[in-house]
């Protein structure tokens, strides 16, 4: 590559960086800020004392603690499962030889995710209500499983129909069985897009709101989103704690971008292929 | 032997009574106003209550304030457990329309401190069918906040009394090059509240039950001293507001006012702790809001109140709980930590938080009835949820100078026409 | 062969049974509402209507329907069109390693992260027109001398949401063709290489029609997602000024939330997942996706 092309990368890479980090930034420095010094106008890039009084708030006024652990909980268990169950109907439908059938199912997938979620709240709430399945930690792990196996499943999917077939004849002429083949040659070789899958479950349901605002009614049941959106009352947002909410719940979110990186981007494929 | 059974016999049926009568009772509460420094209150307050109510235990549950409506009301259609929930004036018709409360009328009748309820109190707990569904719990009344401070640097030393004085004023202080404006305007979220207390303070007659009829029964708007108003209103966004207050809600307005961009601002009274957290007590100061041409203004009174659902089934125990959290003493603890004002008259004389300071302002208007009208909104109509929406549509539209005042006068006129 | 095929089948059944019972089941009594006389206002009069629901929505004299419809298609698809083609820029900057990556895409990925009523208020708050970030540095940069009303003024209010919904979008592309990209062959850019193709004709020869699958399925369902997505828009514009950003979700949510009418609310969702199934059957037909023929 030329110094001139290099270049021209870099700068690329570093627009993307700052249009990236310019609402971050703003939100870490609010959350530093001096409440009486939020609102302060000509705007200050800098707060002129750092406080951190925001965090202490956020962690002793409001059960933030508690809060973090529900979302990781929920969040680590459902992800992890729905990679694990999409890693299967993910196959299943690459391999599946019934055109048909296969098309309906897909399409089914497809429609899971036309359906605007205002519209299900309601009958979804009477239902689970019936079966005493409100305000549980567990019953919305099952609902976020739902909520990204379609996904899941059809990005499993579109990963597996890049593997050639061949490979896994090949293992089961060698005697392994379906499930043998499965975990010994086909899912390394996808290891990348499941790393992809499990951080987009993971993402969007350590987001979710309206779920959780829905079936959970105990404080000690609260997760990050529901928190964070109690910080807005009639009178207003509260920034100063918002802000550091905001801050501190995109830390995890962060850290398994970085790690799902190595994974996503380690070029896995080639090696195996070769190897 | 036989008496010995027989002993144990009554012994059984003594510990069965036992644990049946010492049972503690849970209720279940659910907030919809919900913010932070509400709930922690709230849980102070219970916590008192069970200290001094052994048997019963409240579990308060506090959805978030943008949902919590939707989730009340879904609690309430499917049963679920509640014992007292959080009625907004929004929503008290539809939770009536569908049987979701008690009455509580038969309460209130053996209720000693239902004496001491204000009169606008007792006319929000009856606001559907004239008979009691909720005790009210606070009122929002509007004040006009003023940055004293910002006003002495620009060298205005005299708080308007009336709505054109105020308008004038914020017309002659507002300067775009310095990024001094003077009003904090409200273009969406509940925009129509502020215009109608500008328009309607043109008017003499309005009706106190329907704040958009006036008292021969016409719809408001189109009167021509009610153009006349809203002529006014345009004004004052052509000439004292930013641009960009069209898409203003509360945070905006706040923001404007607290860093000193418009020096006024009209708002509720559960603004003052805010302000006094963002700014400082000794930055601003509250005072009436300016009379109309007619030499009055109409104020609505925003409130909220604790219902017992129909289907509870310890309405008892939920009555205790709610006595005890309406009692003065209690509402006054409530309110002084939250910001609204008071439900009894009695707090307004007894207490002079209430009396003193920037609540003397709303003391003024309460004690003036000459003056300051307290008129509903048409609640109980089943146009009212819609009408926010189309309210903001077109006043957006008419302050955008995409349609003239006629026609949005007409559009509003036609909505609420049969 | 035959027996694997039946193994292949049962694998599907986890994800189905979860499928019908939280999502199939709930949408068959949540449809039947847009048939019906339903509002939460009065529930004593809930009656079956036919259409009266789609039609009133159609001719709303309040809400211009029509507008509203117009207004949805240019949030899709220029949301859509900048989230694609930024995304993929990013991947293919991205694809070979540097120094630095792993931080630099926990960086640059992070947008995706936040919750979507979270980037309405932020955004809103950057883009007032007289307090916002972005009028200040754009200010200070001396790039305009007045402020811009970004969400107060119509003609900036619908540009300005969608910026906020790329900043959001852009990771979603960029992370999910990252990972198709590792998995094309490095064969296949040898050998086209040797034909002598020029880097640009090895993108649209080689490793487009390569992670072709992947393309057609994530624009497709972020399609789906930007149509069901209100969040950004309800948090910073309301739909406003003057109806100028309300698309069809943020119009479903004012029917269920501010008018309580949830059979007018349901009868929007059905012309939202009409809508979509409409699109998704030419859309693939027209990608000529052998893998779902409708």
């Amino acid at each position: 590559m030329t110094s001139f092309k290099k270049i021209l990368k870099i700068i690329a890479l570093a627009l993307y960086l700052i249009a990236a980090l310019l609402p971050f930034y703003w939100i870490t420095i609010t959350s530093l800020k001096d409440s009486k010094e939020i609102y302060s106008f000509p705007l200050k890039y800098w707060p002129s004392k750092i406080s951190f009084n925001s965090y202490k708030q956020l962690f002793s006024f409001a059960n933030f603690g508690i809060y973090f652990r529900n979302s990781a909980i929920v969040s680590l268990i459902a992800a992890f499962a729905a990679m694990i169950i999409s890693m299967f109907s993910g196959y299943a439908l690459s391999r599946l030889k019934m055109k048909r059938f296969k098309n309906r199912i897909l399409l089914a997938l497809y429609f899971t995710q036309m359906i605007p979620g205002f519209i299900i709240m309601a009958p979804l709430f009477t239902m689970l209500s019936q079966f005493q399945m409100t305000d549980k930690l567990s019953t919305l792990t099952i609902l976020y499983i739902t909520m990204v196996i379609a996904f899941s499943t059809i990005m499993a999917k579109s990963f597996f129909d890049r593997i050639p077939i061949s490979l896994e004849e090949a293992s089961m002429i060698d005697g392994c069985n379906i499930v043998q083949s499965l975990f010994k040659i086909v899912f390394p070789l996808t290891l990348p897009g499941l790393a992809a899958i499990f951080s987009f479950a993971f993402v969007n349901i350590w987001n979710e709101l309206f779920l959780a605002t829905m079936f959970i009614f105990s404080d000690d049941k609260m997760t990050i989103p529901v928190a964070l959106n109690s910080f807005i009352s009639k009178a207003g947002i509260s920034w100063d704690i918002m802000s550091a909410g905001l801050v501190v719940s995109l830390l995890p979110t962060m850290i398994i971008f970085a790690f799902a990186q190595k994974y996503i981007i380690a070029g896995l494929t080639e090696g195996a292929v070769k190897g | 032997m036989k008496k010995a059974r027989f002993f144990l016999l009554i012994l059984l049926v003594f510990l069965v009574g036992i644990t049946a009568f010492s049972k503690v009772v849970t209720l279940n509460f659910i907030e919809v106003l919900t913010s932070p420094g509400r709930t922690k209150v709230l849980k102070d307050i219970i916590a008192d209550f069970e200290a001094t109510h052994p048997g019963i235990k409240v579990n308060l549950i506090s959805p978030p304030y943008e949902q919590a409506d939707q989730k009340a009301t879904l609690m309430l259609n499917t049963r679920q457990p509640l014992d007292i929930v959080e009625v907004r004036d929004y929503t008290i018709k539809q939770y009536v329309n569908n049987g979701r409360l008690e009455n509580l009328e038969p309460y209130i009748a053996n209720w000693a401190d239902a004496k001491t309820l204000s009169v606008v109190a007792n006319k929000a707990a009856r606001t559907v069918n004239d008979t009691a569904y909720i005790v009210p719990q606070f009122f929002f009344i509007k004040g006009l906040f003023v940055r004293t401070d910002i006003l002495k640097k620009l060298g205005v030393n005299y708080i308007p009394k009336t709505m054109s004085e105020l308008v004038e004023l914020c017309i002659a202080i507002t300067d775009p090059s310095k990024n001094q404006y003077g009003f904090g305007f409200r273009g969406k979220s509940w925009e129509f509240k502020f215009s109608d207390l500008i328009a309607t303070s043109f008017l003499s007659d309005i009706n106190p039950s329907n704040i958009y009829k006036t008292k021969d029964g016409k719809i408001y708007f189109s009167d021509p001293r009610a153009v006349e108003g809203l002529r006014m209103y345009k004004r004052l966004f052509d000439e004292a507001t930013p641009k960009d207050a069209i898409n203003w809600g509360f945070n905006e307005q706040v923001n404007a006012f607290v860093s000193g961009i418009t020096p006024f601002l009209i708002q509720d009274p559960d603004t003052v702790a805010l302000v006094d957290n963002m700014l400082g007590r000794e930055h601003y100061t509250v005072v009436p809001v300016p009379v109309g041409p007619s030499g009055k203004a109409y104020l609505d009174y925003g409130f909220t109140g604790l219902g017992i659902p129909s289907y509870s089934k310890h309405k008892k125990e939920a009555w205790e709980f709610i006595k005890y959290i309406s009692s003065p003493e209690v509402n006054a603890k409530l309110c002084k930590e939250y910001g609204p004002l008071p439900i009894h008259t009695s707090t307004f004389e007894d207490d002079p938080y209430f009396s003193t300071g920037v609540y003397s302002a709303w003391g003024y208007m309460i004690n003036h009835p000459e003056k300051y009208i307290f008129a509903s909104y048409p609640l109980n109509s089943p146009k009212w949820p819609g009408w926010a929406e189309v309210h903001q549509q077109y006043m957006q539209a008419f302050l955008l100078g995409k349609i003239s005042l006629e026609e949005t006068v007409e559009k509003w006129t036609e909505y609420w026409a049969e | 062969m035959r027996n694997s095929q039946r193994k292949l089948f049962i694998m599907i059944i986890p994800a189905f049974v979860l499928l019908i019972l939280f999502v199939y089941f709930p949408i068959v009594k949540g449809g039947v509402v847009a048939f019906q006389n339903y509002n939460l206002f009065d529930l004593t009069n809930v009656h079956f209507i036919g259409l009266d629901n789609f039609k009133a929505v159609i001719t709303d004299r309040n809400f211009n329907f029509w507008r509203i419809c117009l207004n949805t298609v240019l949030w899709i698809f220029v949301s859509l069109f900048f989230q694609f083609v930024l995304g993929f820029g990013l991947a293919l900057l991205m694809r070979k390693p540097f120094k630095g990556r792993g931080i630099y895409s926990a960086l640059v990925f992070y947008p995706w992260a936040v919750s979507g009523f979270a980037i309405g208020l932020v955004w809103a708050w950057m883009f007032n027109g007289q307090f916002g970030m972005i009028n200040d540095l754009l200010m200070r940069l001396g790039i305009i001398n007045n402020n811009i009303g970004f969400l107060s003024d119509p003609k900036f209010a619908m540009m300005s949401v969608i910026i906020a919904n790329v900043w959001y979008g852009v990771p979603f592309f960029a992370i999910m063709l990252l990972a198709a990209l590792q998995s094309v062959p490095k064969e296949l850019y040898e050998a086209a290489e040797i034909d002598g193709a020029t880097k640009l004709r090895q993108l649209f020869d080689v490793t487009i029609p390569y992670i072709k699958p992947t393309i057609i399925s994530t624009t497709l369902l972020r399609t789906m997602w930007i149509m069901n997505f209100p969040e950004i828009i309800y948090g910073m514009t309301g739909g406003g000024p003057a109806n100028s950003t309300n698309i069809l979700a943020t119009l479903m949510i004012n029917k269920i939330y501010k008018f309580y009418d949830y059979g007018q609310g349901a009868a929007i969702g059905f012309i939202i997942m009409s809508v979509l199934f409409v699109y998704a059957f030419f859309y693939l037909r027209l990608t000529s996706s052998k893998e779902v023929v409708l």
